[in-house]
Formats: C-alpha cells, structure tokens, sequence
C-alpha cells in the first residue's frame, strides 16, 4: 500500500472487507460439505463427514450433465475462438466508420440478456427446420446443437475481445517487413501474426471453455429437454439442497486453486526468464530451487499433496468415523430425536410464519445444543484442515478411484 | 531515359565514377519518373523526378512529414504511386508487390520480430523462401559474421543492444540479396555517439556490399556524411539532387540554403546585376552577393541574401559592412556563437574557439562584413523551419 | 457492400487469401446465421398466435399484437399492473445492484491500481479472478448457505443474541441483491481499473501536494478519467443483473418474481412460446433504450464498452 494516494490504513482495511465479501461465501460453503447435517450449514456442526461427496458422484443426472457440458464446451471452444479471431481480424482492417458498425453488432451478444439469446436461437433454428421440412429429431431440435448455436454467438465475442486486446498491441509493420522480406501474405500471417497471438489464443480457449460451461441463462432455453452440468445443478438447488453441492464447490474450488498456482508459478518463470535476472536470482540461480518452482513440479507437488492427503484422510477417516459413530451413537440419537422434533417446529414455522411458538423454538434452538456443539464444531483439527486440503479431500478414496465417476458407482 | 530529362542530375554525378556505374550497373537504376503520391486532397509527393543509379548511396533528406517514408515505401512496394511510374532497372513496377520486387526495407524502428531468436530473425527470407533449416543457419552464420556479431544468433532480439540490433536488420535485409536496400531514418533511435559511429559503418558496409543504399533521414549531418548524393525534399516536393558540397555550398532554392547547416537569411529587392554578382537593397543598406546557378534578376525581385555564419566577420573597412549590436554570446566548445542584430535583423557570427576569452561587449555596436563571393542570392521562397 | 470489398482486398492483400476467406465466411455465418437472423425470428415469433403445431402455415397463423398486448392489460382488458410491475422491479433493482457495484468496485479498482504493488497486486488480482471461476450456480448457493433460515448469519445472529428468531432474508431479497451483486463485480472492477490505470500517479500526488483532500482528488482528478471505464462496467453490470436468471430462481422471494422468470413461465411452464418471444422483445428493448439513455446522459459510446 502506498502513501498519499488513498490512504493506507483505509485502503488495506476496505479491500480486507472487499475480499471477505469475495471469498466468505466460498470458505463457508466449503466448509458445510464436511459436516453431516443434511442441510448445508455450519453452525449446529454435527459431524465430520466425507459422505456428501459419494452423494455427489452418486448423482447420476449431474454427472450426464457434466458429460454433455464438456462435449459443449470443447466444441464451443473450437467454433468461438476461431470466429472471434475473424471477428477481431475483420475490425483491425476495415475503414473506422464500418468498424465502429460491425463493432457494435459483433459487441450486441454481450449485452443482449442470455434469456434471449437463448429463446431467439431454438425460436430461429426451429422454424428453419420447419422450413426446410426437417424431421422432429434432426439437428434442429437437438440440445445439444442449439446450446452450441446459442452459445457461441455471445461467446465468440469474448473471444473476439481478448483478440482485440493482443491486436491493438501488434505493429502491423512487423506483417509489412516479412512481405518486404519475401513472405506472401499467407506466410506472413501464419509466421509473424498467429505466432503473435499464441498466448491471447490461449487465454480465449481458456475464457470461452469457462463460459461455455458456467452458461446457464441461454443453456437452460437451447439444451431442451436435456441437461448440461449447470442446469442439472440449477434444478437440483431450485428443488431442496444438500451438502453435495458443497463437496461439488470443495473440487472445484480445489481444482481452480491449483490451477492459479501452477498458473502463477508459470507467470513468474516466464518473467523471470524474459527480464535475465535468473542467474542472479538467489532461487532461479539454484538448479534445486529452479526444478522446484517449475511449474509442472509445482503442479506435481499440489496433486501429490493432494492425492496424499485424500488417501491419508480416508484412512483416517473411516476409522474416525466408525469410532465417532460408536461414541457418539447415544448422543446422536438423542439428537435426532430433538432434531425431528425442532424439524417439525421448523415446517410448522415455514408453513405457519406468524405463529408465536416459532419464536421460543427458535431461541431454544441454540441453548441446547450449544454446549453439545461447541466442543466438536469448534475443534480445530477437525474443522480448520477443510478448506486447506480442500483438493485433497474433494476424492476421499471410499468414493474414490477419485477421478474416474464409474469406479464410484458401486459404492452407492 | 523514359519520360523527362535526367540529364542535369547526371551531371552532377561525380564525373571520375560516371562511366563505370553507367556501363556496369546501368540495369539497376531506380527511375522515378514523374512520381505523385496522393491521400484524398492531400499530396504526399509532388511530382518526383530523378534516377538513382545503381550502387549509389543516394539520400532523401527533409524535415518530418514532408513525404519521405511515403516515397520509400512507394519504391519497396507497399503503395502504388497516385501518378507516374517507378522502374527498377528499366521495368515498371506496378502491380508488383513488395516480396516480388529487388528491394529491402530498414524500417523506422527496425521491425525485428520479437518472437524469434536473431538467427531466425535473420534466416526469415530464406526460410519462406523453402531454403532448407541447415543452410539457413550456415547463411545466418556468415551474415553475423559480417556485421561483427558472430554467437548471438542464438540469442532474443530484446537482449541485444540499440546498435547491435541496428545491425541485425541490416544482415536480415541482406540476407535476401536485395539489389537495392531502403533505409528509413535506421538511426534515429539510437544516442548520439552510437548515431555516429553508425553512420561510418553504414557507409562501410556499402561499400562494402556494393548495393545501392536509398537512405532517409531529416538529420542533413547523416545525409551530408554518407551520400554520394542528395535529395533535399520539402512538403512533398523534391528540391534539389546534388552531392552534399552542392547542397552546402551552392543550394539552389531558399528552402534548402536555409534547411541545411545554418545560415543569416536577409530579404531584399534585387537593384542591379553585374554578371553574377547581385547588388540588393535590404534593411541593411545595399549588400553584394552572388547569383546562385547563373540566374539574372530584374531590378526590383523579391530575394533573399543568404550568409553561412562562418563566414560573417567581425572587423571595420570590411566589404558588405553593417553595424550590428550585440545581443549575447553562446559557447559551444569548439566554437563560439555571437547573436547581433541590426535594424531588426537577427545576425548570427560563428568563431572557432581557439582558447581566447569571451567577448564582454554587452550593449556595444559591432562591425561586421562578409565577402561577396560567399554570400548567395536566391529569390524570395520559403525558409525551413519558418 | 463496396466497403465490405475494399475490406476483402486489404485483408487478402496482407494476410492472403486464405485468411481473408476465412475471415469473411466467419463473420459472415456469425453475424447472419447467429446474430441477426435468430433476433429477427423471436421478433416474427412474438407477433403469432400460439397454435396447435397443425395449425401452423395455415389460414389462423396470422400477424397479432396480442402478446404484447397482453402484457400491457392482461386478459381482461386493464392494466397488467402484476407483468409491469414486475418489470420495472426488476429494473429498479438492476440499477440498484448497478450502483452498489459501482460503490464497491471503485475503490478496489483505484486500488489495485494505483495503491497496491508487486505481491500485493498480483495476489489482489487472482483473488479477484478466482471466485469467479467457480460455477454462477455454485456462487448463488453459497448465499443461500450464508442467508438460509439455518444458514450462518441467522445462526450466528441468533446464538450472540442479536435476534430471537431467524430473519428471512430469502424473502426480503437481502440474498438476492447481495448475490447479484456478487455474481458480476469483477466486469465492474476490470473497465473501471482499466481506465484508472492510465492515469499518471505524479497527478494524484500534485493534487495532493496543492493540499487537496483526498475525496477532492477523487471527484476532480480520478473520477473524470474513471467515468468511461464506470459507464462500460455500468452497462454491463446492468444488462447481465437484469437479464439474470439463475440468481433470481435460486435466491428470489416466493412472492417477488424477476422478469427473466415470467419468461422462463411463458416458456417452460405454459408452453406459450410466442408469448415469451414477446416477453423477451420487450425485455430486450426496454434495457437497450435504458442503456442508451443512461449512456447520452453521462456522454459514452457504444464503442468504449468491453475495452
Ligand atoms: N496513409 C496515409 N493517409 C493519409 N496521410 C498520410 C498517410 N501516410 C502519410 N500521410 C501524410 O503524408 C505526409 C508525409 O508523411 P511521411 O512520408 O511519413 O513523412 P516523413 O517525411 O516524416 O517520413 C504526412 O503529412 C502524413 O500525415
Ligand atoms: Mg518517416
């Protein structure tokens, strides 16, 4: 933080805020997939649990869902990047008049709600097909199509903007100086400009593949009867939610986070390498500490760590928790008793909002309780490990040939 | 010759070299034949008219934005002239595009591709020209080697130094064995010992090489230094084409006496003419110089009088004698400068600094004069920098 | 259609034909097949009766305004006050979660900026990135996690005493705002950094040299630099709030509806597709001229937004 331009202690004590805002909701939800209670929630933690993660892998329409999603998503990545960098190419050459028109069109997708989008491609694709006399179950009325059509209209635009980013940053005269060199123009575009565009390609492969499979406001109109992964989750937290999804947050999370790292550790290198201060740098001058921060050893390690822990903790973990079961059974059917009965409060509260009784169950909810959880949902190291080794327990081994969903199935 | 007549610039060729260009490289002359480039309403280049011949190293020197990157890239190809021709050794080059024509450009900024190593950079040509891997890099080898820099092949463009790289977009351009090779301003973003240690070893190179050197720059030091011969252009048009003692001593418009090294412009009306010399009547009083390229004026011509400050002196019974007042004094080092001025006239005196002490004569009136054979009358034009 | 083929030759004559092609084929397909034609279709879409599929292409499958028309006054004839009700709340709360955005963002983006370096800086921008690769689905939940009857702050709340009985914020839309206001920060944060990047910090440190307050410094020297990167992240925030859907589905009130959903009704519930096309013409046409009137107003153009 520096002096005078936006006062320090405020300005470290508002982005403390800001990223509290930022990554609260994602630690607590993290947390609730380890706690048995059958509702995602922290505060009557129960039990240290790993079981809402056979849940989720259990979760068959999830899982077609993540099927169909990924098959989306790669094909939206091989149709939008291109059409994005023809999108970018057609701007950077034509007059500013025609620019600032095409410019405009090609930048409406954006904003255009996804709702439409999505209503105004199976509306479009569908009277074509009528037109053309298509059968019911031809392209025209596939899911799968439609997402893609509806899909890679906005998406290509992304695209076309992180293309747009690297052009604005390409001096035209290098193409000039490799025709001048003897290149034809095709030679110059594939020697000097794609080249150029490497690393914008890989950022819009990367930014259109996350679109594509985030996207649930045209999906959820192109997919039809069908399901992406997104809409499948969607249904599944309109209609009553479980802790699954919070293990679902605990992979994903876990996986992002390893993925900045490695990204990071790579950004590093490369600029580590560009700027020539490698061999005087104390860690890159050192071949041992060089392999270490490489970033496919960093991305070893962190899959490493987290394979360990996984199995490390699923050791542990059906012990502990057969132990836990035997020692807590009596507290625990006593809790399920109380809690049946604060449930059934709970759905005449819900049923019932204004009625007074709702108002001392509430208050009694935490006294009882309260001293019988503090202990167990307050120890540490129990609860604290979560969201580090969030990776690392998102495949606990009884769920898990972890990566592979069809070893998991006989587990359910 | 096709179209116009080139013969005044062939005189002014040096006269010992003439034949041996005209028998030998006659086929590689550059001929602009009555070029104009046009943007809209707005002319670039104004009727060009000359022949560079091959193995010259001709210059076109002017301020900036006065049409020379149009010119140069209209004779590498990347434009079309709006009228006239341009023949590379007597073939018309229209239609034909940069990567076909016998030239290589050095671009204002070098363009070297940031990408690739500078062995690639240098190997490009040839590899889109399917010259094998092997041979490139053995091609590589031996440019780098003639520029001085053997071993950095392997290296990036951005761990090279300004002039190092200066000279890796010469190999590069040669590498393609260009009859000509087009230099836009190569050293202008160099620091200035750099600037003139290059301008010899451009020349070197050249010489070297035996090509033909089209060179571009508003620096008339690197001009005047290196060319054979001049071009001095302004707004477009092309003023005047001569060896650089031509254009320093005996510039033919007012534009280029002023535009090149420094000069005390006096305007004045032309009263008589005795052979060349001119007597003219100005603000102060009647002053003599002589009639640049045997021109005859009128009595009552607008003219300007132009005298180098080298040559003004200080002193009495001098001839063109004027009384100036001194204004003040700058030392440069190896000379010095004295400002006068006199009936509102500016007058600048340059003296060599042979370790005397400086004039104190703040407020004094000094005596000037200058010979008239070293003065120039050129009629009332336009002056650089005005 | 002279310009398109000047644009043809330049990209041919410096990229080659090849690539010229391709780049015409693609913008072509994208802009036609993609962009225009499927607009114009939910337009002739919205304008047709909802038939029996038999129906359709015969003598009853004529132009009507009843869709729209029904929007306006309902079945019987007076005013829709529920369907335009709806629509302006939900504008309302665009523009509400807009500006917070803006509120919340500014700072940051000055920040990250102009105050934050080396370490600092890098981490503050992964930490801005990273949430967001995180599933908008997931995102939404996490809230309902946070404001459920038993999610953390009513169980906090309760436990120090703060209140007796749980609050609902599902249906006080506490949850929804603050999960839509989640959902799109960082297209706030990137323009408006973006444009406040440029800014030279020798400026901020002379105003503050002149004795300038620091808000005085950031009403007369930041913020005129800041406003078209505020008027693109604006726009965008805007148009993705109130084209929200999943948000609104997973974090609304039983009884507040988003006009998003009263379309996905039209659609998946009373299978009246032309009168969702409708719906979603007017939802379309309604937020643009919105935009545009906003962008008039603080002076920016179409063409600064996504920079
Ligand atoms: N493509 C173009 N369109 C319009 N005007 C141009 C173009 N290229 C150059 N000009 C104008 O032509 C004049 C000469 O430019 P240039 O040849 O680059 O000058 P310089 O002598 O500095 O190299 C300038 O005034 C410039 O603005
Ligand atoms: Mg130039």
């Amino acid at each position: 933080m520096n002096r005078g331009t936006g006062g320090g202690a405020v300005a470290a004590g508002f982005s403390l805020l800001f990223f509290s805002f930022l990554f609260g909701p994602l630690i607590i939800m993290v947390i609730t997939a380890f706690n048995s209670s059958s509702f995602p929630r922290i505060t009557p933690w129960e039990c240290f649990t790993t079981e809402w993660f056979a849940v989720l892998f259990a979760n068959d329409r999830l899982m077609s869902g993540l099927l169909n999603s990924l098959v989306i998503a790669v094909s939206v990545v091989a149709i939008a990047v291109p059409i994005g960098l023809a999108g970018a190419l057609a701007l950077s050459e034509l007059s500013s008049r025609l620019r600032a028109v095409l410019y405009t069109v090609l930048i409406t997708p954006i904003l255009i709600p996804g709702v439409v989008l999505g209503i105004s491609t199976i509306v479009f694709w569908g009277a074509l097909g009528r037109g053309v006399g298509a059968e019911y179950g031809s392209f025209f009325f596939d899911g799968m199509f439609l997402t893609l059509a509806g899909q890679v209209t906005f998406i290509s635009a992304y695209a076309m903007l992180v293309f747009l980013a690297r052009l604005q940053r390409f001096d035209p005269i290098l193409t000039e100086a490799a025709l001048d060199l003897g290149a034809t123009p095709g030679q110059a575009f594939r020697k000097i400009l794609l080249p150029f565009l490497g690393p914008a390609i890989g950022s819009a492969t990367f930014l259109t593949f996350l679109a594509s499979f985030e996207n649930y406001n045209t999906t959820v109109f192109t997919i039809l009867s069908g399901n992406t992964f997104t809409t499948a989750l969607a249904s599944k937290v309109r209609h009553g939610t479980d802790p699954s999804l919070s293990a679902l947050a605990v992979i994903i999370i876990g996986v992002t986070l390893i993925g900045a790292i490695v990204h990071e550790a790579h950004t590093r290198r490369k600029e580590v390498l560009r700027t020539g201060i490698a061999r005087r740098s104390r860690i890159y001058g050192n071949p041992v500490l060089k392999t270490l921060v490489h970033p496919l050893t960093v991305f070893l390690i962190l899959a490493g760590i987290a394979g360990l822990a996984t199995w490390q903790g699923t050791r542990h973990d059906a012990s502990v928790c057969k132990q836990q079961v035997l020692d807590d059974k009596r507290a625990r059917q006593q809790e399920l008793l109380e809690e049946q009965r604060r449930k059934m409060q709970e759905q005449q509260k819900t049923t019932a909002p204004v009625s007074a009784p709702a108002g001392a169950a509430g208050k009694a909810n935490p006294s009882p309780f309260g001293g019988a959880f503090s202990p167990n949902g307050l120890t540490p190291g129990r609860e604290e490990p979560a969201p580090a080794d969030a990776p690392a327990k998102a495949n606990p081994s009884p769920f898990g040939g972890a990566f592979n969903p069809n070893g998991l199935k006989p587990s359910q | 010759m096709p179209g116009g007549n080139p013969s005044g610039i062939h005189q002014a060729f040096p006269q010992s070299v003439q034949p041996f260009f005209e028998s030998v490289m006659a086929t590689k002359d550059i001929v602009l034949d009555h070029v104009s480039i046009r943007f809209g309403a707005y002319t670039a280049v104004d009727n060009a008219h000359l022949v560079i011949k091959g193995g010259e190293f001709f210059s076109f020197l002017g301020p900036s934005g006065c049409g020379k990157t149009t010119l140069l890239r209209c004779i590498s190809g990347f434009s079309d002239p709006t009228e006239g021709r341009v023949l590379i050794g007597g073939q018309d080059m229209k239609g034909i595009g940069p990567n076909k024509r016998p030239t290589a450009l050095i671009f204002q900024n070098l363009a070297l591709f940031p990408l690739m190593s500078v062995s690639d950079n240098i190997a490009f040509p040839l590899e889109v020209r399917g010259v094998g891997r092997k041979d490139r890099r053995k091609r590589a080898d031996e440019l780098l080697e003639m520029i001085a820099l053997p071993g950095v092949g392997d290296k990036k463009v951005h761990e090279l130094s300004g002039g190092q790289r200066q000279r890796v977009a010469i190999a590069r351009a040669l590498a393609v064995e260009p009859d000509i090779l087009l230099l836009d301003e190569p050293l202008s973003a160099l620091d200035l010992k750099l600037r003139h240690h290059m301008r010899t070893e451009l020349r070197t190179i050249q010489q070297q090489v035996g090509l033909t050197f089209i060179y571009i720059t508003h620096d008339q030091g690197e001009a005047l230094t290196m060319s054979d011969r001049v071009a001095v252009m302004n707004a477009g048009v092309i003023e005047q084409v001569d060896p650089p003692e031509s254009i320093y001593n005996r510039p033919k418009t007012s534009f280029v006496a002023s535009f090149v090294g420094e000069s005390n412009a006096i305007e004045g009306k032309v009263a008589s003419q005795a052979e060349t010399l001119v007597s003219i009547e100005t603000p102060l009083g009647r002053l003599q110089g002589q009639a640049a390229g045997g021109r005859q004026y009128k009595a009552g011509d607008d003219c300007i009088l132009f005298i180098r400050p080298e040559q003004l002196s200080i002193g009495d019974g001098l001839p063109n004698a004027v009384t100036a007042n001194w204004v003040k004094e700058e030392f440069e080092g190896n000379s010095r400068q004295l400002f006068l001025e006199a009936n509102g006239v500016p007058l600048r005196l340059s003296r060599v600094n042979l370790g005397g002490t400086a004039d104190t004569r703040s407020g004094a009136v000094v005596p000037v004069g200058f010979a008239p054979d070293q003065a120039i009358v050129l009629p009332h034009g336009v002056l650089a920098g005005a | 259609m002279q310009a398109l083929q000047t644009a043809f030759k330049q990209i041919a004559g410096k990229h080659g034909l090849g690539a010229a092609t391709f780049v015409g084929v693609a913008v072509l397909i994208w802009v036609i097949f993609l962009i225009a034609l499927p607009q114009i279709a939910m337009l002739d879409y919205s304008f047709r009766f909802n038939l029996p599929a038999s129906d359709v292409g015969g003598p009853q499958d004529v132009y009507t305004l009843d869709n729209y028309a029904y929007f306006f006054q309902g079945n019987d004839g007076t005013v829709n006050t529920l369907d335009i009700g709806i629509l302006v709340r939900t504008l309302i709360a665009a523009v509400f979660v807009t500006c917070i955005d803006i509120l919340l963002c500014y700072p940051i983006a000055f920040i990250l900026a102009h105050s934050a370096t080396g370490v600092a800086a890098r981490m503050m921008v992964i930490g801005l990135i990273v949430p967001f690769w995180v599933n908008e689905i997931l995102r939404a939940f996490a809230f309902r996690v946070l404001f459920g009857a038993t999610g953390l702050i009513n169980g906090v709340g309760m436990s120090i005493g703060l209140w007796d009985q749980p609050v609902d914020f599902i249906r006080a839309d506490v949850a929804l705002y603050s999960g839509l206001t989640y959902a799109y920060i960082l297209l706030m944060v990137f323009p408006i950094f973006n444009a406040v990047e440029a800014l030279d910090r020798n400026q901020i440190e002379a105003a503050r040299d002149m004795g300038a307050s620091w808000w005085r410094v950031h009403w007369r020297v930041v913020l005129p630099v800041a406003k078209s990167g505020i008027a693109s992240g604006a726009t965008m925030v805007f148009m993705l709030t109130a084209g929200a859907l999943a948000a609104p589905q997973i974090l609304g009130g039983p009884s507040s509806l988003w006009f998003t959903q009263l379309i996905y009704q039209w659609f998946n519930e009373s299978a009246n597709w032309q009168r969702g096309s409708a719906y979603a013409v007017i939802l379309l046409i309604v937020c643009i001229s919105f935009v545009m009137m906003l962008m008039r107003v603080f002076k920016v153009s179409i063409g600064e937004i996504g920079r």
